[in-house]
């Protein structure tokens, strides 16, 4: 009774699959049945099916021993005559070819099936008899081939050609000398062989650029009939046309233009999208291709509407005005019962959409925003999101509709899109700030996520104390010190100690109710409260700046190096926090930029990840080499290495620069691209009159050919004057060639000294600059104070632009630009641009720039601060 | 399988089925013979390519149903053969008389075969074919036997060597009867 009712429960949780639980030694005896005589067509028919489906499960893998005897036993089976089983026999032998051994004993079964009578049998034994076959046996059965492709019966030509088209990847030479016999298939009334035999064609001539542009030219007259191999020479024109980059002009667009035309709408949809899809098409061209589309939107059958409407969408990306035509029905789309169609209607709609239309268009969607999913909610919010870059005016209306999503039921991944989308419409538009910032903390009063909350109680401490009224939202972060779990208290806090610091009529407020903070409950909050109480109480903007509104700007994993380094070596001195390598890139700096759509923003995300940790990488490569181990910490280490030869020339070097408060390394990456040369002792050669002393060099021990190798050289920056950090480098690469076999490898014992001039190195104030981002840039201007003040008056009559302008001066000085000031606002004559960063030896610098517009180029003001007098000469005579 | 055959393997009447293995060197005429015995009276020549791996074929010949084993005689598949020895009940191994020289090939194969333990202790009957009768150089089945020096190399089986010419059917059908009677009798007594 007990079993009983175990069954019964099994046989629900399975879901009635009969071989969930197969076992590979049960299934490999069973398939002994084969051997017996008479054959049992039902039972060998179940055990092969269980075999089958063990192989393509794929978790218990078959070795080849116990492969080749189920194979040898399945061999059996070709007695019987049941065609089920016959097709799984087929079946088997395809799959078990890659397992098995000796599959070849079945080639004359299979080719006696091929060419017998039985037309059912005939295709599948040409597909498995493909599969077992290679190189040397393909020329036994070439002629049964040749035939087949041939052959009246549709089924077994079209299994011979795609047979043929998978054997011409191992053996091209002698598929290609079947071009006659799919010629002669591509004739065929069938549609399914005329497409494949076009398909084994075009395969077959692919590398001759002039047989394929033949090949489509002369199909394209005579008319084909089988619809899919339209599409396929569709897309063999449109690749064609992207090769050789001929654009509208070629003949091969006139035929895809043609195919508009053609009665099948597989065949139209194609050519439309293959228009739309062309490099540098202008909106006039798409103009017939829209249009196509646009029938396609009012179509009864969903997949024609779905794909108008996502083709649609894609154009949408380029030319919005190509679109704007078909409005109309993506409008009625939006109530369309498929919501994929819907939602991508209006996504469409709101790239497309004019100023004066987004209201209405905002109401329409807020009517079915209920019924769709949250991962349509998203697209639909990141729609909004461009929509309102691109109509910074139309702020309001979508500011509210975003913020009444918000307070609707929905996901985190949901909520986190639209308070993305809020932030970012905040960072971008200063006008819609004030309003932006309101409803996130209506949010935050109700909000269960709590990253979505520390996020935003980190924005508003950044953001809020700079707008007109900041006492508002000092009671918005209070609740949350009340209300909330310790993380977001801690980010409360923290939040609430930036208004402190910032505004002086808060101050007294804030410490009060920091000083209430002090009892909490949390460690983590009770340190936060008491650390800012005390900053705030001494009352020096110094000490706010550099510990409260601009935090450590260090890279969390040097730090942790830093710190392990120490522990391991105790001294008697304190830890210094200058040997600590900076953050290269703040997490802060992601944000989204106008115009770049959702797709852009996420690939470039982790490449920023990865430029913070490249220095530590590189830290840890050159600690490694003795010889360097002992300039101390690693201060910078360029980003984009430096080309020191041409592309393609014998020797590929790169040169990255590595500085430290003394010395700097330059990492020379050379490839040897020459096949019958073997470089030994790889040196780069350096001279300078600058005053830099090269102190050593570290070859490269041996370069062979296509392995990178890397050499060093280290050199000592001058001392004897702190301004003087720039200078040129002139190289050459030095080595030992020995000729090789370019096959083996193997290098003769003699070898010859040689040399290759390389470019010049350039060492400019960027390579001693480390960018830092400055959150709350006056606070540490003021910090730094005026004592190493410099001040100079540029004219740079080179810049045309404000942009470029900003841009240049970024370049040269190789700081940070802080407060959002490398972007100019439209349409100023005048803008101030805020740097910061820290120079080697740990000096922090700050510049301000004033730039403005005059008739014959840019006027600059540069004011330097910093906290090494020398430090500001060098950044003033940088540029000039 | 009919309807009435069926009631007759539910009452226990089993038909009388064999498994046959086909052997012998590459151009010996293993295809052909089986060609021959599938067509009966009406044959028609067809060309015969050298089989690659091996054919399956079902006939009845001597109130038998035989499933015959076609193997390619080529060298590099003949270590398959002995996949299929356990579950045959009897082997035709097929000899080119006009071959003088490959005859002890032959032989050697003729051997091994006999010493592999699926073949070993059963008694499993061996026709052999001295085929190839028509050719002028052909020498008599006689000569064939003591070439392949059959006395000595089969201890403990049934044989049978029997002059062939597949071409015509001269002594193929005086075979298969020989073969079919020897299996009848070792399944009845099996039973």
């Amino acid at each position: 009774m007990h079993m009983l009712r175990r069954d019964k429960k099994e046989e629900e949780e399975g879901g009635g699959n009969p071989f969930n639980n197969l076992d590979k030694t049960t299934v490999l005896q069973e398939a002994r049945l084969f051997n017996e005589t008479p054959i049992n067509p039902r039972k060998c028919g179940m055990i092969l099916t269980k075999l089958l489906y063990m192989i393509n499960q794929g978790d218990q893998t078959i070795g080849s021993t116990e492969a080749t005897e189920a194979f040898f036993a399945m061999t059996k089976l070709f007695q019987s005559k049941d065609p089920t089983l016959r097709r799984l026999m087929y079946m088997g032998i395809k799959d078990m070819s890659k397992i098995a051994n000796d599959v070849i004993i079945v080639t004359s079964s299979l080719m006696k099936d091929m060419t017998g009578r039985d037309d059912q049998f005939r295709g599948p034994a040409i597909r498995a008899l493909c599969s077992i076959t290679d190189t040397t046996m393909l020329q036994s059965i070439e002629r049964y081939m040749k035939q087949a492709i041939v052959d009246k019966c549709h089924a077994v030509a079209s299994a011979a050609l795609v047979s043929s088209l998978h054997l011409s990847k191992t053996s091209m030479d002698i598929t290609k000398r079947w071009v006659n016999e799919a010629q002669e298939a591509v004739s065929s009334d069938n549609i399914m062989v005329q497409y494949h035999a076009l398909g084994l064609l075009h395969h077959l001539r692919k590398h001759d650029k002039l047989a394929v542009t033949k090949l489509v030219s002369r199909f394209s007259k005579h008319s084909l009939k089988s619809p899919y191999a339209y599409c396929l020479l569709i897309r063999i024109a449109s690749k064609l046309i992207e090769d050789e980059d001929t654009g509208t002009e070629s003949q091969m667009y006139d035929f895809i233009e043609s195919c508009l035309r053609h009665k099948s709408e597989i065949v139209i949809y194609e050519a439309a999208h293959a228009m739309i899809n062309m490099k540098g098409v202008t909106a006039k061209e798409l103009a017939p291709a829209v249009s196509v589309l646009q029938l396609f939107c009012s179509s009864p059958k969903p997949t024609l509407r779905f794909a108008a409407v996502r083709t649609l969408n894609r154009v949408a990306m380029k030319h919005p005005a190509a679109v704007t035509a078909c409005n109309l029905d993506l409008e009625n789309l939006i109530t369309d019962s498929n919501r994929s169609i819907a939602t991508l209607a209006i996504t469409t709609l709101l790239k497309t959409g004019s100023e004066s239309s987004v209201d209405r268009l905002m109401k329409q969607i807020s009517s079915f925003m209920s019924e769709i999913s949250d991962e349509f909610k998203i697209v639909v919010v990141q729609a909004i999101q461009s929509l309102c870059l691109k109509y910074p005016r139309k702020h309001g209306v979508m500011m509210n509709f975003l913020s009444s999503m918000l307070r609707e039921e929905g996901g985190f991944e949901y909520k986190k899109a639209i308070v993305d989308s809020i932030i970012t419409i905040i960072e971008d538009n200063s006008e819609a700030k004030e309003a932006g910032l309101a409803h996130l903390c209506e949010f935050i009063e109700d909000c269960e996520h709590t990253v979505l909350a520390t996020r935003i109680l980190h924005l508003l401490g950044r953001e809020g104390p700079r707008t007109p009224t900041p006492s508002k939202y000092i009671r918005f972060i209070y609740n949350r010190v009340i209300l909330e779990n310790a993380a977001v208290r801690a980010a409360a806090v923290t939040a609430m100690a930036k208004f402190g610091a910032h505004c002086d009529e808060l101050l007294d407020s804030c410490v009060v109710l920091l000083e209430r903070c002090e009892l909490d409950s949390d460690d983590e909050v009770r340190d936060r409260a008491t650390f800012y109480v005390r900053v705030l109480k001494e009352r020096q903007k110094a000490l706010n700046s550099a510990y409260i509104l601009n935090g450590l700007q260090v890279s969390v994993v040097g730090l942790e190096r830093a710190l392990h380094h120490y522990t391991l070596e105790p001294s008697d001195k304190p830890f210094d926090m200058k040997t600590v390598p900076l953050a290269t890139q703040p997490i802060t700096e992601q944000r989204t930029t106008p115009g770049k759509e959702p797709g852009d923003i996420s690939t470039s995300k982790p490449s920023d990840k990865l430029a913070s940790s490249r220095q530590d990488v590189y830290a840890e490569q050159l600690s490694a080499i003795p010889e360097f181990a002992n300039l101390g910490p690693l201060f910078k280490s360029s980003s984009i290495p430096v080309e020191l030869t041409e592309s393609e020339t014998e020797y590929v070097v790169r040169c990255i620069k590595h500085t430290y408060s003394r010395y700097m390394v330059f990492q020379f990456d050379c490839t040897n691209t020459l096949n019958d040369q073997v470089l030994e002792k790889v040196t780069v050669a350096m001279e300078s009159s600058d005053g830099f002393d090269v102190m050593k060099y570290i070859p490269c021990a041996s370069l062979p050919y296509d392995t990178p190798g890397t050499a060093y050289t280290l050199v000592r920056l001058p001392e004897d004057d702190p301004t003087n950090v720039t200078g040129t480098f002139s190289c050459t690469l030095k080595f030992i060639v020995k000729d090789c076999d370019p096959n083996t490898g193997e290098a003769d014992d003699e070898g010859y000294d040689d040399e290759y001039v390389l470019e010049d190195v350039d060492v400019v104030v960027g390579d001693h600059v480390q960018k830092v981002m400055k959150p709350n840039f006056g606070a540490s201007w003021d910090e730094v104070g005026p004592d190493n003040e410099l001040e100079d008056t540029f004219a740079l009559s080179t810049m045309k632009t404000l942009e470029d302008a900003v841009k240049n001066i970024i370049q040269y000085l190789g700081l940070q630009p802080c407060e959002r000031s490398d972007k100019v606002p439209e349409g100023k004559s005048s803008h101030t641009l805020y740097l910061a960063g820290v120079f080697r030896g740990g000096h922090d610098a700050l510049v301000r720039s004033k730039l403005a517009m005059t008739d014959s180029g840019v006027t600059m003001q540069l004011t330097v601060r910093s906290t090494d007098p020398n430090v500001s000469d060098v950044l003033v005579s940088a540029i000039g | 399988m009919g309807f009435l055959s069926r009631l007759a393997s539910l009452f226990g009447f089993k038909k009388n089925e064999a498994n046959i293995l086909v052997v012998g060197l590459d151009n010996s005429g293993k295809s052909t013979i089986l060609n021959f015995l599938k067509q009966g009276d009406k044959n028609v020549p067809v060309d015969t390519v050298p089989t690659i791996g091996l054919n399956v074929e079902k006939m009845k010949a001597a109130n038998i149903e035989i499933t015959a084993f076609d193997m390619s005689g080529q060298g590099r598949y003949r270590p398959l053969w002995e996949q299929y020895y356990k579950e045959c009940q009897g082997i035709i191994f097929v000899v080119d008389s006009s071959d003088k020289l490959r005859v002890v090939v032959a032989r050697d194969e003729l051997e091994r075969m006999m010493k592999h333990p699926d073949l070993e202790r059963r008694n499993v009957p061996v026709l052999f074919f001295a085929n190839k009768m028509d050719k002028r150089d052909a020498v008599s089945s006689v000569k064939v036997s003591t070439l392949m020096g059959l006395n000595e190399v089969i201890h403990n089986k049934n044989w049978h060597i029997v002059a062939s010419n597949a071409i015509n059917g001269d002594g193929i059908d005086e075979g298969i009867t020989w073969l079919a009677d020897v299996m009848k009798s070792n399944m009845a007594t099996k039973k």
